[in-house]
């Protein structure tokens, strides 16, 4: 377990290291910087900015710089929110977005659980060939669809939901299930046929013959044995779920990270970019380690690879 | 200027008195030829990138997969946005960017079948009576894996069709719309979505174009996994 | 079911169940009750340090929480409010302020001439790198210790004489300085709040103000509330709180107004094809402002080098026909000082003349537009820009023969260009820093940085430093007059189009919202109808 463990680190520090690199490259290539406005600043002015951040460093200066400070766990300065640090937005700008990640996720399960496993028990019937279309169509409908039909609906029609408010009671709910609603249909798929191959397998036939209910052989049998492939995609979908919540960040106004992000690149807000890129990536890489890890505590055939 | 749908118009005009059937008609020129477009790319890239790591096996096999896995790392989306800032909001800039991030499934699905595929007996007798390796790997692995292929080169169109949308509905992704090929559908959808409460009909109509459309693909990458894959046909 | 499953699927689906039921029940929890003001900044304010402040948004959160020594009046002539009275002596070179004794921060302390002191001194101090750092460099030695020539800051020429009395010495007579006391940078600031909490100075439990509003918290991209200072030198403000939220989209901002949840928008909260239908609403109001919109040339290159082209190309664009489309109360425009301004002059600039037009450009060279060079107007993306561009190229196609190629720009993008490598043709726009037209004519001086046409004309410039000096109104108008007459008729480096205003939506329950043209935000005097 210990060399496993360690090597995967090594491998979430290769791919932050990459990350770091890549964003400060690229945003450095891009055209326009962080000060350039409307109302075009003295250069003797833009100076004492430009020392003021050291933008005025040779680029590989900067660069080593940038590395050192996240190697001592320094984000940078933000230079559009002045008077705040990288790390001050990330650590007000996080919990919106996990909470909204982990209550989509836990949505997804609630929902994508029954409906799997419904599915494989009527295998071929018509709650399978209903369960599998709701499936195909929550697969194939972009969030930001979803998002302006569910205001459409349930703010401006019905009044059930704020349209945006974060924090207000029930204001998590709309954009949880825009956000959940693909994660559910991959879910639903995903189980309904790990569950159909697992039904295939003898011990199920065996408990069968040996007269053991039927529901019993589907929730405790069946679906445990199921979960195994489930639990590989919870860590990846989990990640996308934080990470690619910035759409419905933006159709909510929900104060998270993916909403600054955006903005942030607009904006030119170097550090602030790359502080959340890599707090993402972060994020991306502990949720692999911990299924791996998951994975090889439930499956030991995983360990000996 | 802004007509509702009707007899004249189906879907209805834009602010500036453009039908929006027109529109949409040519934003599918944008949002195919990214989805295919992107899809091709990586399925070349990743495909090769694949075969030659599995092929090739041991140290060289370790290495290239180490690079791959730190591809998997990446935040997708988030890299997306940065590269086609810099590559330029165009057709070609867009299918770079999502070309970058999209081939890494591709190589993976390829190795994992080039090693299977190896294994096999014809393969080794191939390779046993002296057929040389771009021969085998062209002649003999690559007709047998293409099946797996084709099914995720399927789901990869509407995935960079998703992409593309969803950037261009932020107001980040392709924005070009004096070129003769025409207005990205999520640029269609967003200037609908700001017009919801006046002119629904302005969003309905792009949205259900993204919809549908990668809706169409996922069914028929469904009915050629079930069709091409033994494993899934036996159930 | 007895499955441990079945139990954890109640966990999760329960809670779910009750929020529904919550919010379903809470729908009307927010509704106007006179004594709560809810307004959309739209995005987090960047900074509420108003030294360090550049953008619209944190100054409309500043100008609740901070007054200065003067405001603008209805006529946007700066008034007292801090200052008692001021004298300008030496023939426009000094000016002493004299201060109210009844000023008090929100700590009780005094406002006294010395937070005057330290605030711009601190302003123009290199370190502070204050981006706004230039709107005092009018005073003595102030540019000279921005920029590192003057290490000690005595001789700067501004100083507190006593508590009550605050001295300005200037480089130059500046007519328009008295305007600058009411921009939030020049607001006074504590040195032991800012000494003490460094750049954590402006939250809530940090900051000192002395405005109508206290800064009671500070979600960070979610809102911010204010509450009303019963100390207020100057009253304590009708409504007792206000909340500011920040929705970007403006699609859900303008829902949440629908839906009773938002008492106020401003145009980043309007769409433009909502209009039409608000416009029929109740507290729906159009507010112009001193900003104007205009297509510059690039006069150094062909083939707008010939001033003949630039005039045609002016000639060829109805400006009365982009009002209609933008639907924001626009107001077309031929010459370049706004509406609302000293010496605006709607008399100055070339008018619509298509035949005129086409006569000029034949003689250029391109009848009809034949052998005209490809040539391309670039613009940043936003939609009305994007609407204006498509309209204009229609016109210069229809008029001149010519089709100009459109380019839009992402904002940072859009900007570099302007400053490296301008484009044939290119939009742009300005909006006063200082209500005075110095502010809008310096912007085409032969030295200024945003003349991204590279024109220059020396008359001109004289033009403009005879005016800035000259203190009789009425010559300056005619100075002005001149300067615009050289910019709009003769040499053309620029067509202006329209200057602007600001679409914004009131909740009717409410009355006595200023939003002023300089697109301040003020709520000191916003009160429930009910309470007339």
């Amino acid at each position: 377990m210990a060399p496993f463990l360690i090597k995967r680190l090594l491998h979430g520090v290769a791919v932050l290291w990459v990350v770091a690199t890549l964003t400060f490259a690229l945003l450095r290539l891009l055209p326009g910087g962080p000060f350039d406005r409307d109302r075009r600043l003295p250069p003797e002015v833009m100076a004492n900015i430009e020392a003021k951040y050291h933008l005025n460093e040779p680029f590989l200066a900067q660069y080593a710089r940038y590395i050192r400070g996240i190697a001592a766990g320094d984000l940078g300065p933000s230079y559009k929110y002045i008077d705040r640090t990288v790390a001050d937005v990330v650590r007000d700008t996080l919990p919106p977005s996990m909470f909204l990640g982990i209550f989509a996720l836990a949505l997804a399960l609630a929902v994508s659980l029954p409906l799997g496993v419904a599915a494989a028990a009527w295998h071929d019937r018509w709650i399978d060939r209903a369960c599998t279309t709701m499936a195909t169509l929550g697969i194939s409908l972009p969030n930001f669809i979803l998002g302006a039909v569910l205001i459409w609906i349930f703010s401006l029609k019905l009044g059930w939901f704020q349209a945006a408010r974060w924090g207000s009671p029930g204001s998590a709910v709309l954009p949880a299930i825009t956000l959940g609603a693909m994660p559910c249909a991959q879910l639903t798929y995903l189980l309904r046929s790990s569950m159909l191959e697992t039904l295939g397998e003898d011990f199920i036939r065996t408990a069968r013959a040996k007269g053991v209910r039927e529901a019993l052989v589907l929730f405790k049998h069946a679906l445990r044995n199921s979960l195994i492939p489930v639990l590989t995609l919870l860590g990846p979908l989990f990640a996308i779920l934080v990470a690619g919540s910035f759409v419905i960040e933006y159709v909510f106004a929900i104060p998270g990270m993916g909403r600054f992000f955006i903005t942030a690149v607009t904006d030119r807000d170097y550090p602030l970019v790359m502080g959340v890129t890599l707090v993402y990536t972060a994020i991306l890489v502990c949720a692999n380690l911990a299924v791996d890890m998951l994975y090889s505590v439930v499956d030991p055939r995983v360990r000996t690879r | 200027m802004l007509e509702s749908p009707g007899t004249n118009h189906w879907f209805g005009t834009d602010e500036l008195g453009r039908d929006l059937f027109t529109r949409i008609l040519y934003g599918a020129r944008v949002s195919l030829t990214v989805g295919i477009g992107t899809a091709l790319v990586a399925l070349i890239v990743g495909t090769l990138y694949g075969l030659l790591s599995g092929y090739a096996g041991g140290s060289v096999d370790n290495l290239l997969m180490r690079i791959v896995d730190i591809f998997y790392g990446l935040p997708d989306l988030l890299i997306f946005v940065l590269l086609s800032l810099f590559l330029g909001r165009n057709i070609v800039g867009v299918l770079i960017a999502l070309g970058f991030i999209s081939w890494v499934r591709f190589a993976r699905v390829a190795r994992g079948q080039v090693l299977q595929a190896k294994e096999l007996v014809y393969v080794e007798s191939a390779r046993s009576i002296g057929a040389s390796h771009a021969r085998v790997l062209l002649r003999h692995i690559l007709p047998n894996i293409f099946a797996q292929l084709l099914v995720t080169l399927t789901f990869s169109i509407p995935a960079a069709i998703l992409a593309e949308s969803t950037l261009s509905f932020i107001g980040l992704g392709i924005n070009d719309p004096y070129s003769n090929w025409g207005t990205s559908w999520g640029t269609l959808a967003q200037d609908g979505w700001r017009a919801m409460r006046s002119y629904p009909h302005l969003i309905f109509f792009p949205a259900t174009a993204i919809f549908l459309t990668i809706l169409s693909f996922n069914f028929l990458g469904n009915g050629l996994r079930d069709i091409l894959d033994p494993k899934t046909r036996r159930l | 079911m007895t499955f441990s499953f079945g139990k954890s699927l109640c966990r999760l689906i329960l809670p779910l169940v009750f929020l529904l039921v919550v919010a379903a029940c809470n729908r009307n929890s927010g509704s106007a009750d006179g004594k709560t003001f809810r307004v959309n900044l739209g995005t987090e304010p960047p900074s509420l340090d108003w030294s360090l402040a550049t953008d619209h948004v944190s100054f409309n959160v500043i100008a609740n929480l901070m007054v200065g020594l003067a405001e603008f009046d209805k006529t946007l002539k700066p008034a007292p409010v801090i200052a008692k009275s001021w004298d300008v002596v030496d023939g426009g070179k000094r000016i002493i302020f004299h201060l109210r004794e009844d000023a008090t921060w929100s700590d009780g302390k005094k406002v006294v001439a010395g937070d005057f002191e330290f605030s711009w001194k601190r302003l123009l101090d290199p370190k502070t790198a204050s981006e706004y750092s230039y709107t005092l460099f009018d005073i003595v030695n102030a540019e000279e210790y921005n920029h590192g020539k003057i290490t000690d800051d005595k001789e700067v020429g501004v100083s507190a004489l006593d508590d009550t009395t605050l001295e300005v010495r200037l480089k130059n007579p500046a007519p328009y300085f008295l305007s600058l006391m009411t921009f939030e940078v020049t607001f006074p600031q504590r040195r032991d709040a800012v000494e003490k909490y460094g750049s954590k100075w402006t939250e809530p439990d940090n900051i000192v103000t002395n405005g109508p509003f206290l800064l009671s918290s500070w979600k960070h991209e979610n809102e911010i509330r204010l509450k009303a200072n019963p100390n207020f030198f100057l009253g304590k403000p009708a409504i007792d709180n206000v909340e500011m939220m920040m929705v970007n989209e403006m699609t859900t901002a303008l829902a949440l107004y629908e839906q009773g949840q938002l008492d106020f928008l401003d145009n980043h909260s309007i769409p433009i094809l909502e209009k039409p239908r608000l416009a029929k609403a109740q507290g729906f109001q159009h507010v112009p402002q001193l900003r104007g919109e205009y297509y510059g040339f690039a006069v150094n290159k062909k083939p707008f080098d010939d001033v003949r082209v630039r005039k045609a190309f002016a000639m060829a664009i109805d400006r009365n026909f982009l009002p209609s489309l933008l639907r924001g109360g626009e107001q077309a425009a031929t010459s370049w000082i706004p509406p609302g301004m000293l010496a605006y002059n709607a008399k100055i600039g070339l008018p619509y003349n298509p035949p005129e037009a086409r006569r000029l450009l034949r003689e250029a060279g391109y009848p009809e537009g034949k052998g005209f060079p490809a040539v391309t107007l670039i613009y940043n993306t936003l939609d009305d820009k994007k609407t204006v561009a498509e309209a204009v190229q229609g016109m210069w196609k229809r008029n001149l023969g010519v089709l100009v190629r459109l380019e839009n720009l992402e904002w940072k993008v859009y900007l570099k260009r302007l400053q490296n490598d301008p484009p044939a043709i290119f939009r742009a726009g300005w909006g006063a820093d200082y209500p005075d037209p110095d502010n809008f004519i310096k912007l085409f001086a032969s030295y200024s940085p945003q003349n991204y046409s590279r024109w220059k004309n020396s008359r001109y410039d004289q033009l403009l430093e005879q005016a800035a000096r000259e203190m009789n109104e009425q010559k300056r108008v005619r100075l002005y007059n001149d300067a615009q007459k050289i910019l709009c008729e003769v040499d053309v480096p620029i067509v202006p189009l329209f200057s602007t205003s600001e679409s914004t939506l009131l909740n009717p329950h409410y009355t006595g919202l200023e939003y002023n043209s300089m697109g301040r935000l003020v709520l000191r005097n916003v009160k429930a109808r009910s309470e007339k």
